[in-house]
């Protein structure tokens, strides 16, 4: 029972991945030369490293749950 | 060595944009080396929650944040960030019963007066192709708490539109709490935290890039807060947690060029943990550039968050396993508004902003139960950065 649903959990993982990288794909490439807005400083995930991290801290040593997407760094006696 | 002019910087960003987002992001402001300080005020709000006894003055905390970025060569870069950071007021101790069952905070009675001192050091080599591995590690110091961790990140490109980002990192975190014989808390402990990552970023279109991404964290140990006591039928106790929590977080990000001076972020956070909280994170923010090197960003955040299991401002029965009256425990929905201002100087930048951050149950998705130990505070930072080839 426990297998079968764990076979089924892989299926759908891997279903959800590959949707996933069909969605990719039904995008019509963007050529190189039609990038220089996505090279921006402003699109970057995080445009200010500093500032990002010292959110970051402020809202996890307040919150249950809080962080992102990342290696994690050492934790500290705030929460 | 001239530095190469802006529009020419982007036509070299564009040329090296044949694979993936990541290959597109070197960017008009990047250079060989640069420098980066900020200094940041926190200060809390007094509590909302009436106070029955311990010292008034609630956290205020300074801090400097440093930053070295520089090229090793042409595959590789190391960054290094450091901390350092002042705290002192009081903090919430535990709740006791009110009239009509209301719970009143005592805060501890000593203003707390700590510091704490972090660095994080970040090696990435460029294997070629935009594939990108990095290894890190950091320590952090405090009077009671020391933290060691590592971690490793793979970005690799799929093809021209998509690039797979993954990774993990270890911390070791070891407690020896203050005052221990004195409040009979535990004299030392420790906590390992395993955190495993994978995201896809898509080019969407020549404007547009979004990222999904997953995050798994595994916590072993002491991960009960040695200075919370909790009130069980009517005696004092340890704030007790299970040693083991599991939690799992998807993230979503999204960038959206407007214009030429303009962008929109859209991120979204959906996380659950083992301790049965569930929690939601929406975060919006608008990069405008200005003339002359101005530029300004507002920002808005919304989180919200259920309580765990044990949770709750006292307890009638003894014989549960687990009890906490930590806040950060409790159900709550919190509202954050920001604003940062940035000024280029040629290779400077002045850079300075506030963040006010309103914690109430009455924001709570789904409304929460009693919390009375939220917290609100107002954050503000200036700094400066420094590009150099």
């Amino acid at each position: 029972m426990a297998w079968s649903r764990r076979r089924h959990m892989r299926r759908n993982l891997l279903l959800l991945i590959a949707l996933t990288l069909l969605a990719g794909c039904a995008t019509s490439p963007v050529p190189p030369w039609e990038r220089g807005r996505l090279a921006r400083w402003d699109m970057r995930w995080d445009p200010d490293p500093l500032k990002a991290a010292m959110a970051e801290h402020a809202h996890f040593s307040k919150e249950g749950t809080a962080g992102t997407i990342g290696a994690a760094g050492g934790g500290c006696g705030c929460n | 060595m001239s530095r190469p002019s802006p529009s020419l910087s982007l036509l070299f960003a564009a040329s090296a944009a044949l694979l993936g987002h990541k290959a597109a992001q070197a960017d008009e402001t990047s250079a060989a080396h640069s420098v980066g300080y900020r200094f940041n005020v926190y200060d809390e709000d007094a509590l909302s929650a009436q106070v029955e006894e311990g010292d008034p003055r609630r956290y205020h905390v300074d801090t400097q944040q440093f930053l070295f970025d520089t090229a090793l060569g042409n595959r590789n870069t190391l960054n290094v960030s450091a901390v350092h950071e002042v705290m002192s007021g009081s903090s919430p101790w535990y709740l006791v019963p009110g009239p009509d069952n209301k719970p009143l905070e005592v805060l501890s009675g000593a203003t707390i007066r700590d510091h704490r001192s972090a660095m994080t050091a970040t090696l990435t080599h460029d294997a070629g192709g935009n594939d990108t591995r990095s290894v890190s590690a950091t320590y952090s110091a405090e009077r009671d708490y020391h933290a060691t961790a590592l971690g490793v990140e793979r970005s690799l490109p799929l093809n021209s539109a998509l690039t797979l980002a993954f990774g993990g990192s270890f911390s070791h975190d070891l407690l020896r709490p203050t005052d221990a014989l004195l409040y009979h808390r535990i004299e030392r402990a420790q906590k390992n935290t395993a955190s495993m990552f994978g995201s896809l970023s898509w080019v969407l279109s020549k404007n547009a890039v979004l990222e999904s991404g997953l995050q798994f964290n595994y916590q072993t140990g002491y991960l009960s807060d040695p200075y919370k006591l909790v009130v069980v039928d009517s005696s004092l106790d340890a704030d007790t947690r299970p040693d083991r929590r599991s939690e799992a977080a998807w993230l979503v990000r999204y960038r959206y060029a407007l214009n030429a001076d303009a962008s929109v972020h859209a991120d979204a956070r959906v996380a659950a943990n083992s301790w049965g909280q569930h929690s939601l994170t929406l975060e919006l923010a608008w990069y405008q550039g200005l003339r002359d090197g101005w530029q300004l960003i507002p920002g808005l955040r919304y989180y919200t968050q259920d309580s765990a299991r044990f949770y709750a401002p006292f307890f009638d029965d003894a014989n549960e396993r687990y009890f906490s009256s930590d806040y950060r425990l409790g159900g709550f929905g919190a509202l954050a508004a920001n604003l940062n201002v940035r000024k280029r100087f040629g290779r400077w930048e002045l850079n300075a902003g506030a963040e006010r951050y309103h914690a109430t149950t009455d924001l709570a998705l789904g409304g929460a139960d009693l919390n009375p130990g939220t917290v609100s505070y107002t954050r503000i930072y200036a700094g400066l950065d420094f590009h150099f080839d």
